[in-house]
Parts: structure tokens; C-alpha cells; sequence
């Protein structure tokens, strides 16, 4: 069973540095065993660790109701603690009873909806917080930062005036003129349709790089996420699953929950013999250190499948659903199972073509067939 | 373009002419004022630009602007603390805070005129802590009507401000603490600002209140322009100098209406979208909490509180020494009689604008609606006037019974209703009156079957809005009414201003007792949504 990415172990203090990655970047970001509970509409986490380095996208993936965004909102101090430690820049910001307010933590945050000051223009929203400095040191800073993300023509109007893509960057700009220790990003992209989201992304990604600004980043999209994080924090019911590359969440999930969250999967079950899985489409070799029994399922991903044409098979192609750049197939197994297999988009083949499985999985994740069900 | 729509924009059908009609009706009296005010002599004009105006103006302008202030700062504050705070007792006063709406300023008036006034129970107080040679001001003056006016009107700014505190986006505030700013700072910098425009709608509501009110200003002797229209008209029968003044008046009223329209307009981009969120209510220390309950105890112990005790306490004695007697019951029933016909009236006479400017708005039937609301700037005395003089010209048999006042009456309260029925008419999709259509019903049919189930209970509330106001009415009753026709409002005042507080107490108390369960009905529509 693949293990969550443990927490460094030792008492950070000062600006500590994560000894597990080898590389010295100091951590921005704790979360320890941090819960919290809410009445209301308001989903509770608990026992929630987590870390993040400086410059490093954390990006907190899971179903609507999973508690990311009050990890977000526990982070930013607009909810109190009721276990646990929350640390920003090695400071204790969030403990039972202790609650560093928001204006002091040092945080930028971007809301869903932005939340742009509807009666002051483009310029005075992101000049806001920069109250503390002298009024030539502002309108500097903020001609600089509306230079970064390219709205210098636009300084002087009002949000209603601004298409989504441009308000969300004023709510970037607002929250980043302040050079925040953390930028928290609330499901950015959710109000813009989805050209306009895949190029703010890519912006996103490249000022975050660029400003070299630590971030921690909701949402529900797992390409998103993808795209976005170096590595992403999995919840479910208010608890952590899985904290890892996104590769290593796609690949080796540690959750059933974990595998059918971030992309298709199909679950076929198999027992263990020997050192090998043995299942109706095949044998793979058993996945290095599975503790759990000998009923097993195990994940295949449609990229794991492919599929050719054999006139003598007894599994054949139920749907196919074109995608663009690929063609998704259903097999149909003897058993009555189904099989998803992800193709080549010039690879065509009818509805009914009898067709051998070839798997090719890289490596195997088993679960336990009792703990899946 | 179509065809039909072409026919149909030049042949108005016979609703059309009906609600053509009566839209000119409704704007007669407003017309009327005008072309009598233009239309005097210029000497008339030249002698009260000299003597009375400036005096009149600047009374009411001042009487506006301290009201305006005064409800600003009870309003906004009792707001914020009801929705930003928690604190023992609050949800009850978040409702009771609306009471003092169901006090006419004419009993708020006079009990004031009682509490503050020469040998009353605060002056006697004040002698026995101060000697017995020290006088309270009083309430007789600008500062006594500026109190009174307030302490019956701040409920109007408050309500909004309340459901602009709720209703606001609370990601701005917390987007603002993420850049650094503090609590008050977030108040002032941007929550504030960003509730301008109820705050705007509210206090609009005040001075347009205060501008038009008849009751107190006359009952605490205070020199405004409605006073002084009704004194013209009473006074020395000068309805031309009525004419002028009431002129002037309606000018003002407009450029207030014309003012917040325009603010609405500019600011409608301050509407808040996205995720919504219940801003959360911080509890109070005990220091907090006493102190916020002080505060707001005392501004309900002023504005209602004790104004209903002390009516109480007058009844009881004034029914044990056997006022309540048939006459009474007779004014009971002139009043019940005279609101429950004018309400009837202007419902069946909004209907057919209000629908005709939601269903078919083009620019005739939208600008019938727009008449319709010449009312609200007509104060009471000013458009008892105009209907005085055109009844006298016109059809004097008419003048002098109560269809000259039920004819008030629609014309000053419908607006009113028409707020509330021209919503129920927007809110019923016009899909669903053409499913019937498609269902094989016609016009009528449609209506009887569809349309008005729907909206009934918006009729229902504006029937009853309009019921209320006609029987609190007060100048235009004492002008119009027939002879020894009295109503309940007119009780009161009569009393009130001869000094009988006991003999006026129990048909005030009436009047209040009837507009509470009304008031917090309509209420419960908006309270919970807001």
C-alpha cells in the first residue's frame, strides 16, 4: 500500500527545511493534525497534515463537500481550529484557542468569484492593501504589477467593465502586489469557460513560477490540478488520502477513492496465487509490498488497454465515444464486466468487433476486494 | 419587424384605453396644482417669495436633513449590531426594532408633546434633580419634531441596511482582511460603501416621509410647507398660495426621487454575485453585550416602547371613565368603511397597469404605470387641495361626500400598492400563461384561472398596505371629510391637538394595534430571503 507523504517529524520552528526531498527549501506552510469542526453547511476535516516549501503549488483536489475549502479558509484564519497547528513561515498562526487574524498572517487569497471591490477601479483594488506605503512606492508597485499580468491598459476601470479572464487577473494582482507568504486560490478557474480557464492556467502557472510564490490551490478538476501543482493533497469526508506528484496520484492512487477520483479506472477483481494477480483478463505480477488479502481488485486505467480485432474472442466492443484525441472503447468481458480502452482517434472499429485485450499496466495497484466494496 | 407587434402598438385595445384613462385621471390632480400654481397671479408669487417661502424652505430642508442625519446613524448602527453581532435578547430586538413603523407620527407626536412638554413627567423629573426652576426645551421646535420624526422613521433605513449587511457578498470582507485591512478598517473601507445604495434607498424613503408628513409637524406647531398648505387652505381659504406652495413641495419630493433613481442607476453595478455566504455574527463580551443591549433597548423604549405603554395606560383610564361609547365604534366603522372601499378601488384600478406595463410593455402602457405613481409626490394636503377646488369647479354635488376622499386616497396610496403588485405580476413567467392559451383558454379565462391565483397574494398584501394608509391618513381626511364624518386618525389628532391625551389614546392605540400584525406580515415576505 502506497503511504501518504509523511510530514517532517521534527519541531519546525525557525523556517525549517523538508529533509525528505533532499532539496533545502524552506517550509512555508505546515498543517498538523489539524481539525476542524462546523455546523452548518460548512464540511468538517479532521486530522489534516500537510506542507508546503517555498515556491512549491499544493493543490488540494476532491468532491464538492470534502472539507478543501475549509482547509483553504483554516489556512487564510477564517475558521478556527478546534485540534491541531496551523504554521506560516515557522509562526504558530492557528491553534485551539489561538487565532492569528487574517490581516496578520501574511496571506494573498483568491476567491472563486473574486470578489473585485465593485466601487473602486482596477487600480485601487489592487492598491487596497498597500495602505502602509507611501502613496508614489504604491502607484509604483501597483504599475508593476498590472505590467506582470498584462492589464496596464485597464488600471483605470471598473470590475463590471472586465471580461472574467481579466477580473480574475486583478484578483491575482490584488492578492500578489502584497507579496503574500502563501497565495490561496479557491477554485480560480471554475467562473471562466473552458478556453479561457486552459490559457489562465497556463498564465497562472507561469507567474507563479515567475514571483516564485508559494500556493495552495482548491478545486474539484482533477486536470486542473494536473496541470497546476506540483503536488496535490487528495481529500475525502474531511480527511487526507493521498499527498503526492500528480504523477504518483494518477499512477499508484492509494485509495480506491484516490484512483476513481483523478480519471477513469475500471476495477476487476482477481486473487492473489503465488506472486502473481490472476484476473479474467490476464495475470500481472503483484504489486511490490500489498499487505491486505487475497481477494484483490485490480485498477486498470484506459491507457492501460488497448484493443485489436480477433475473430475468435469471446470479449467485444459494446460503445465507442469519440473524444478528438482518442477514442474510448467499452469491452464487454465473458463475465459481463466492462473493460474501458482508450484509443488512437484514427483507430476505428464497429460496435460489436470481437477484440483481444492487450494490457500493458506498468505497475499493479491492488486493493483489498473486501475494503472496495 | 413583425406585423403584429406593429398593429398592435397603434390600435390600443380596449384595456389600453382603460388604463389610459384612468392613468390621466390619476395625474389630474398633479396637473391641476401646476397649471393653478403657473398660472397665478405674479404679485402673489413676488409676496410670498418674500415673506413665507424662504422661511417654509429652509424649515423643511433643515427638518429633512436632521432626520435624514439622525435616521442615518440609528439605522446603519442598530443594523450593523443586529447582523454583526450576537448578543442576549438580539433576534427579538431584530424584529421589534420595526414597531415604531406602526406608530403614526401624529401619536408619536403628541405623546412626546405630552413626555417633553411643560409639567410633564421628564420635565417634573428633571426639576427634582435640577431644582425646581429649571425648564427642558421644548418639544415644540425644530428639535422636538427632528426627535420625534426620527424615532418613527429610522426603521425604514434600518430595514435595508439590515438586509444590505446580510445580503452582502461576505468574500469582499474577508478578500479585504486577506489584504491587511482590520475589522473597522473593512467596515469603513469597503462594507459601508458598498451598502450606499440601500443606505441611499432608505434614507430617500425618510425625507420623502418627513417632507410630505402632516401629523407631527402641525401637532408640534412647526412651520413647514405642508403645514402651510393646509393652513392656506384652512386657515384663509387661499388655495392659489395653497397652489404655490404645494408647487414647491412636489418640486422637492422630485428632485429626491430623481436624485436616488439616478444613484440607483449609477450604482447598479454594486449588486454582489457569486458563492453567498451568511456573514457570520462575532458574540459580544460581556462589556459588548450590555452595552449593546442598552442601546438598543433604549432606542425601542423610545420609539415604541413606551409611546404603547403610555396609550395603554390612557385607554384603560379613558375606557373606565366610559369613552369607548357607540360614538366611538361609529368612527371605528367610518374608518374600516372609508380604507377597506379606497383599497378595493385601487387594486381593481392597478391591476390593469400593472399588468399592461409587465405584460405589454411598450412605451404608452409603461408610462400609464409611470403616472400612476404622480401620487407619491403629491403629499396628503396637496392633493386634498386639488381635488377640493376641481371638485367645487366641476361637480360641486359631489363635493363634500366620501367619494371625494376614497378619490384621495387611490390616488395617494397607490402607488404604494402598485410596489407591491407590479412584483407579483413580474414574478409569474408569462410561459405560463401562454401554456394556458396553448391549453385552449382564452384571455379572460387565462386570467381568472392562471394569472390571478398567482398573484393573489401580492393583491392580498397591497390591499392591505393601502387599507393601513388610508386609515392613518390624516391632512387630506381633514379637509375632505364630510361634515361630522370623523374617522379614527381624525380622533386622535382633534384630541390630541385640543390636549385630551386620554380621550385620544384609545383610537390611537386602535390604529396601532391593527398595523402591527400587517406590518410584520408583510416583513416576513422579505425577512427571511434578506
Amino acid at each position: 500500500m502506497f503511504q501518504s507523504e509523511s510530514i517532517p517529524s521534527h519541531e519546525p520552528t525557525q523556517r525549517s527545511t523538508d529533509p525528505s526531498h533532499g532539496q533545502h527549501r524552506p517550509t512555508v506552510l505546515e498543517l498538523h493534525n489539524v481539525s476542524c469542526v462546523y455546523g452548518g453547511d460548512r464540511p468538517a476535516i479532521t486530522d489534516m497534515s500537510f506542507a508546503a516549501q517555498e515556491g512549491e503549488i499544493v493543490c488540494l483536489l476532491g468532491p464538492s463537500g470534502c472539507g478543501k475549502t475549509t482547509t483553504l479558509r483554516a489556512i487564510a484564519g477564517f475558521e478556527p481550529v478546534t485540534a491541531g497547528k496551523i504554521r506560516l513561515e515557522g509562526r504558530l498562526v492557528s491553534a485551539p484557542g489561538h487565532l492569528v487574524p487574517t490581516e496578520r498572517r501574511r496571506i494573498g487569497m483568491v476567491f472563486q468569484e473574486y470578489a473585485l471591490f465593485p466601487h473602486l477601479r482596477v487600480q485601487d483594488n489592487v492598491a487596497f492593501g498597500l495602505q502602509h506605503l507611501s502613496a508614489g512606492e504604491r502607484a509604483t508597485q501597483v504599475r508593476v504589477m498590472l505590467e506582470m499580468v498584462g492589464l496596464t491598459d485597464l488600471a483605470a476601470r471598473y470590475p463590471h467593465e472586465l471580461s472574467g479572464g481579466q477580473q480574475q487577473r486583478v484578483a491575482l494582482a490584488r492578492a500578489l502586489v502584497q507579496k503574500p507568504a502563501v497565495l490561496l486560490l479557491d477554485e480560480p478557474f471554475s467562473n471562466l469557460d473552458p478556453d479561457m480557464a486552459g490559457r489562465m492556467r497556463e498564465d497562472l502557472h507561469d507567474l507563479l513560477r515567475r514571483t516564485k510564490t508559494t500556493a495552495v490551490l482548491v478545486t474539484h478538476d482533477h486536470d486542473e490540478a494536473f496541470a497546476m501543482a506540483d503536488r496535490i493533497a487528495v481529500l475525502n469526508n474531511g480527511k487526507l488520502e493521498q499527498l503526492d506528484t500528480p504523477e504518483a496520484v494518477y499512477h499508484t492512487p492509494s485509495t480506491p477513492f484516490v484512483a476513481d477520483f483523478v480519471g477513469q479506472a475500471d476495477f476487476i477483481p482477481g486473487t492473489i496465487e503465488q506472486d502473481k494477480v490472476v484476473t479474467e483478463i490476464g495475470e500481472f505480477p503483484n504489486q511490490p509490498g500489498y499487505s491486505g488479502g487475497d481477494n484483490v481488485v485490480v485498477m486498470i486505467r484506459p491507457d492501460d488497454v488497448h484493443i485489436a480485432p480477433l475473430a475468435q474472442s469471446t470479449t467485444h466492443i459494446l460503445t465507442r465515444q469519440f473524444h478528438g484525441s482518442e477514442n474510448v472503447y467499452t469491452i464487454g468481458l465473458p463475465s459481463g464486466r466492462v473493460v474501458h480502452s482508450s484509443e488512437p482517434s484514427t483507430s476505428v472499429y464497429p460496435v460489436g468487433t470481437p477484440v483481444e485485450l492487450q494490457v500493458n499496466a506498468t505497475h499493479t495497484v491492488l486493493f483489498d476486494r473486501d475494503l472496495h466494496q | 419587424m413583425n406585423q403584429a407587434t406593429a398593429v398592435k402598438s397603434t390600435l390600443p385595445d380596449s384595456l389600453s384605453l382603460v388604463a389610459l384613462t384612468v392613468a390621466g385621471l390619476l395625474c389630474l390632480p398633479l396637473v391641476y396644482v401646476a397649471y393653478m400654481a403657473l398660472t397665478a397671479d405674479a404679485a402673489l408669487w413676488s409676496r410670498l417669495w418674500t415673506t413665507r417661502i424662504p422661511e417654509l424652505l429652509f424649515n423643511t430642508t433643515a427638518l429633512a436633513l436632521g432626520v435624514a442625519a439622525g435616521t442615518l446613524l440609528l439605522g446603519v448602527s442598530l443594523a450593523w449590531l443586529v447582523s454583526r453581532r450576537e448578543f442576549p435578547g438580539r433576534c427579538i430586538w431584530e424584529w421589534a426594532l420595526v414597531l415604531p413603523l406602526a406608530i403614526p407620527t401624529y401619536v408619536l407626536a403628541y405623546i412626546y408633546s405630552h413626555l417633553l412638554g411643560t409639567g410633564g413627567p421628564v420635565e417634573s423629573a428633571w426639576q427634582m434633580l435640577a431644582g425646581p426652576d429649571n425648564r427642558l426645551p421644548s418639544p415644540h421646535s425644530y428639535a422636538g419634531v427632528t426627535l420625534v420624526m426620527t424615532l418613527d422613521t429610522f426603521p425604514f433605513v434600518y430595514l435595508l441596511a439590515r438586509a444590505a449587511f446580510l445580503n452582502l457578498n461576505v468574500s469582499y470582507e474577508e478578500v479585504a482582511r486577506a489584504c491587511g485591512a482590520s475589522r473597522a478598517g473593512t467596515l469603513f473601507r469597503i462594507t459601508l460603501p458598498l451598502m450606499r445604495p440601500a443606505i441611499v434607498a432608505g434614507l430617500s424613503l425618510v425625507v420623502l416621509y418627513v417632507v410630505s408628513d402632516f401629523g407631527a409637524v402641525s401637532l408640534l406647531r412647526y412651520q413647514t410647507l405642508t403645514y402651510a398648505v393646509y393652513q392656506q387652505i384652512t386657515g384663509r381659504y387661499d388655495p392659489t398660495a395653497a397652489s404655490i406652495l404645494s408647487l414647491l413641495l412636489v418640486a422637492i419630493a422630485l428632485i429626491f426621487l430623481v436624485a436616488e433613481r439616478w444613484f440607483r442607476q449609477r450604482s447598479r453595478f454594486f449588486q454582489t454575485t457569486g458563492r453567498y455566504r451568511t456573514p457570520a455574527r462575532r458574540q459580544c463580551g460581556p462589556l459588548g453585550a450590555t452595552l449593546a443591549s442598552l442601546y438598543t433597548i433604549s432606542v425601542f423604549a423610545a420609539s415604541f416602547g413606551m409611546p404603547a405603554y403610555m396609550l395603554a395606560t390612557w385607554s384603560v383610564s379613558a375606557i373606565s371613565s366610559g369613552a369607548v361609547d357607540a360614538r366611538f365604534f361609529g368612527f371605528v366603522w367610518n374608518s374600516a368603511f372609508l380604507s377597506g372601499l379606497a383599497a378595493t378601488c385601487a387594486v381593481l384600478i392597478g391591476l390593469p397597469l400593472a399588468y399592461l406595463a409587465s405584460r405589454r410593455p411598450s412605451r404608452v402602457n409603461l408610462l400609464c404605470l409611470q403616472a400612476a405613481y404622480a401620487g407619491y409626490v403629491l403629499p396628503g394636503p396637496v392633493g386634498a387641495l386639488a381635488l377640493l377646488v376641481i371638485f367645487s369647479h366641476l361637480a360641486p354635488f359631489w363635493y363634500g361626500t366620501a367619494a371625494v376622499l376614497v378619490i384621495a386616497y387611490v390616488v395617494h396610496f397607490l402607488p404604494a400598492g402598485l410596489q407591491s403588485m407590479e412584483p407579483a405580476l413580474q414574478q409569474v413567467t408569462p410561459n405560463l400563461e401562454e401554456a394556458s392559451r396553448s391549453l385552449g383558454f382564452g384571455t379572460t379565462a387565462t386570467l381568472r384561472r392562471v394569472t390571478l391565483p398567482l398573484v393573489r397574494s401580492g393583491f392580498i398584501a397591497a390591499w392591505v398596505l393601502m387599507f393601513l394608509q388610508s386609515m392613518k391618513e390624516l391632512p387630506a381626511t381633514l379637509l375632505l371629510r364630510p361634515v361630522g364624518f370623523d374617522t379614527l386618525a381624525v380622533r386622535v389628532w382633534l384630541e390630541a391637538s385640543e390636549e385630551y391625551y386620554q380621550l385620544a389614546a384609545p383610537s390611537a392605540l386602535l390604529i396601532v394595534l391593527m398595523t402591527i400584525p400587517a406590518i410584520l406580515l408583510l416583513l416576513s415576505k422579505d425577512w427571511r430571503a434578506a
